[in-house]
């Protein structure tokens, strides 16, 4: 078989060498616990010190501004649960989100529901962005904290996160955006636009898993989700993961110098790819490309008549890596929440697919998917074989 | 180039080992679990649709070094099978929704998806073979599952492989230790329908057509000359041949020979009203050519039942009529009617009735 290719830099991206570099003496000889007096912890504290700067200035925020999370699961639960529950006794009761974040996002707010939110979910345009008189009418002076995501993962498709957070403040409103997807993508910056709390994860730009940063603005108050001892002062107890705090910092420092130009090359890749797969199968849907900015790594395409599941299954069997919808624990796929939220009908939906392309994508492989996947096509709409079963 | 197989794969010991089997034989294997349905909140510690069988599935395809996927088929075997299933109890009779899993999830969804891969066969661990493109009774006759196999389609059996058909239980467990499946060699057998895990089937019946669904409503116990004997909770809790949950105080013991849907009805009687001489089936498939009338064959009306004899005494499409050559016990509406010659699955079809020769029909 031909060298695989891998399309589900969404999903994860591989740790970069010069990130893995960086992380390797805190796994060695500089190992010490940051909270400790002794020369140790110094060197360490050092390290989680400059890791918080330089992350910091990759965001346009001051060291007290970043908090280091587990990831972006963990910095979605922080932002929302952790606004909500300092803010519910102002009176301030609602959490505004959309149909079609990720799941740690609306979970946390379905957890804030349980304790007493009042959940709202704005209106999605059919090219899957955020219907702004929708989110206008439901961001009110009762609202604790609005939600937005700024890519979204499964179709690609960039919010207006200037404007809603425009919106929030302006009914004193906290302002939260999952930028999972976004960041090294596009330029988010806490000088520019005010959100007041923002999550991001490092496994999606080249540092590892388990390393992920929520951004606080500096005043907003967030009550934290675990208790323990005093480490960044509270809002998230636990001894700090060091190596990957510094590998975090390393990765966002590369992804924001490569930017622009990781955009065009990713864009490039992308518009080809999409090309390719709609001349040769022209009923193919591309979801989300309707929208005014779309991200340049993500293409969201069903095929009527064929389902996810067997083309997933045989893209891999082709060596190519793709994904669907959301897995669930048992790794089955349940229809996308996303889809269905933007109009697209549960057929369609079922037969998603999405690929994710990124720093391991070339040309070649580009060519090769797209050669590949119209045949499979055929053979998942059943051009074959299908027996059926005798009436019953 | 080595031919590609996708193995259905349970999580238990029988599937494991057809999968292990196919990949020593050389096979391109893939493994995959069809998620079927989802317990939800019934299962507490078990969050997720029976997390732990796909589970042991993965585990076993990894120590085999192949691929595996878990495959949704939620909504088409809620609708094949177990909507089947509950419409089944509530007209009194009483399905064996292997059956229908079988005909319309194992091999003809999942085949579906064997042809997106380019997948020549579909292997599962049922215990029949496929000799000759004709379905025979598995080798083990203790183990044999031919039973639930009638209603696949003929052309599908060139497609079949039932690796562990042709050996016993006992040497697919010694497979599964030379194997190093230590993960399943020695999984107990699941006795329950998989959507049914404790046992009480009565449970979905009531979550599908709620609990004042007249077939869980109470209803008469009568005598078959009509004289009533009582009351039950539900005809859906009586199968034919039951002995369980019946009034007491009859000199002999005393059996459900009927049930009837219209008047919410169990019939019960001694054990010779039980006998039939005859079988009406409809839904009826062949996996050879159909025999003609007249035509003696062998029959199971049951799993584990003994095979008898009887002879085709009408052939209308897709009913089928038998005379028995000795009365059989308890033949029940919703269950299999099997024809066999010798090893050879001939075909089968759904029991509607029986009939007691010389007396009204048993179950109109």
């Amino acid at each position: 078989m031909p060298d695989p290719i891998y399309l589900d830099h969404a999903a994860t991206t591989p740790v970069r060498p010069e990130v893995l570099e960086a992380m390797m003496p805190f796994y060695g000889p500089r190992f010490g616990n940051p909270s400790s007096v002794h020369r140790w912890g110094r060197e360490a504290r050092t390290a989680l010190d400059e890791a918080r700067e330089r992350l910091g200035r990759c965001l346009g925020a001051t060291p007290d501004e970043i908090c280091f999370t587990s990831g972006g699961t963990e910095a979605d639960n922080i932002a929302i649960l952790g606004a909500w529950r300092a803010r519910r006794d102002e009176g301030r009761t609602a959490v505004v989100t959309t149909p079609i974040e990720h799941k740690a996002v609306l979970a946390s707010v379905h957890e804030a529901a349980r304790e007493g939110a009042e959940e709202r979910l704005c209106a999605m345009t059919n090219a899957g962005v955020v219907d702004l008189e929708s989110y206008q009418s439901l961001v009110r002076s009762d609202t604790a904290i609005a939600t937005v995501m700024w890519i979204n993962n499964e179709i690609g498709t960039i919010q207006p996160i200037a404007e809603l957070v425009q919106i929030a403040k302006s009914v004193g409103a906290l302002f939260h955006t999952d930028a999972v997807q976004a960041f090294g993508k596009v330029d988010v910056d806490a000088r520019t636009i005010p959100f007041d709390v923002l999550s991001i994860s490092g496994h999606k730009i080249g540092a590892p898993k388990g390393i992920g940063a929520v951004y606080i603005r500096r005043g907003t108050v967030v009550a934290p989700l675990f208790f323990g001892g005093e480490q960044d002062r509270g809002r998230r107890p636990g001894t700090e993961n060091v190596a990957a705090a510094v590998g975090l910092a390393r990765a966002a420092e590369l992804a924001v110098a490569e930017r622009e130009q990781h955009w065009d090359r990713l864009e490039q890749l992308r518009d080809r790819l999409e090309q390719s797969i709609l001349a040769k199968v022209p009923d193919a849907v591309i979801h989300g490309r309707d929208a005014r900015e779309r991200a340049p790594h993500i293409v969201n395409v069903s095929v009527p008549g064929t389902d996810s599941e067997s083309m997933l299954m045989a893209l891999d069997l082709r060596g190519i890596g793709c994904s669907a919808g959301s897995a669930c624990q048992s790794g089955s796929i349940t229809p996308s929440h996303v889809l269905s939220a933007i109009g697209v009908s549960p057929e369609l939906a079922s037969s998603a697919i999405r690929m994710s392309i990124g720093s391991l994508t070339t040309d070649a492989c580009i060519d090769r998917v797209a050669d590949v996947f119209p045949a499979l096509v055929n053979k998942a709409r059943g051009m074959g074989a299908a027996v059926p079963a005798h009436a019953s | 180039m080595t031919q590609r197989v996708l193995v259905a794969m349970s999580g238990g010991v029988d599937s494991s080992v057809a999968a292990a089997m196919l990949v020593e034989q050389g096979y391109d294997v893939v493994g995959a679990t069809m998620k079927l349905f989802c317990h939800g909140d019934d299962l507490p510690d078990r969050p997720c649709c029976s997390l732990d069988s796909v589970n042991d599935a993965r585990r076993v395809c990894q120590t085999l070094g192949v691929p595996h996927y878990v495959l949704n088929l939620e909504s088409a075997f809620g609708h094949d099978v177990v909507d089947n299933f509950v419409n089944e109890y509530a007209n009194g009779r009483t399905p064996i929704p292997c059956v229908q899993c079988n005909t319309f999830t194992k091999f003809r969804d999942l085949l579906v998806k064997a042809d997106a891969i380019d997948a020549t066969w579909i292997a599962t661990g049922h215990y029949a073979r496929v000799v000759n493109g004709e379905l025979n009774r598995g080798l083990d006759h203790n183990k044999d599952q031919s039973y639930f196999l009638w209603g696949i389609n003929r052309r599908v059996l060139s497609r079949m492989l039932l690796p562990v058909g042709s050996q016993t239980k006992a040497e697919t467990r010694a497979v599964a230790h030379r194997l190093g499946l230590e993960v399943i060699a020695e999984k107990q057998e699941s006795q329950d329908i998989c959507f049914v895990p404790d046992g009480d089937h009565t449970k979905i019946i009531r979550q599908r057509l709620g609990a004042d669904a007249p077939s869980l409503s109470q209803g008469p116990f009568v005598l078959s000359d009509g004289t009533p004997a009582g009351t039950h909770e539900g005809f859906a809790r009586y199968t034919i041949g039951q002995r369980r949950g019946l009034p007491g105080g009859f000199r002999v013991p005393m059996f459900v020979v009927d049930i009837r849907p219209k008047d919410r009805a169990v019939v019960i009687g001694p054990r010779e009203e039980l006998l039939g001489r005859g079988i009406v089936a409809r839904s009826m498939n062949w996996l050879v050519d159909a025999p003609t009338v007249g035509a003696h064959v062998g029959i199971q009306v049951r799993h584990r039942a003994s095979p008898a004899r009887a002879e085709i005494v009408r052939l209308d499409g897709d009913e089928i009529e038998l005379a028995l050559d000795e009365p059989v016990s308890a033949i029940t509406p919703g269950q299999s009617l099997v024809m066999y010659d010798g090893e050879r699955v001939l075909g089968g079809g759904l029991i509607e009735r029986g009939r007691r020769v010389g007396l009204p029909v048993l179950a109109a």
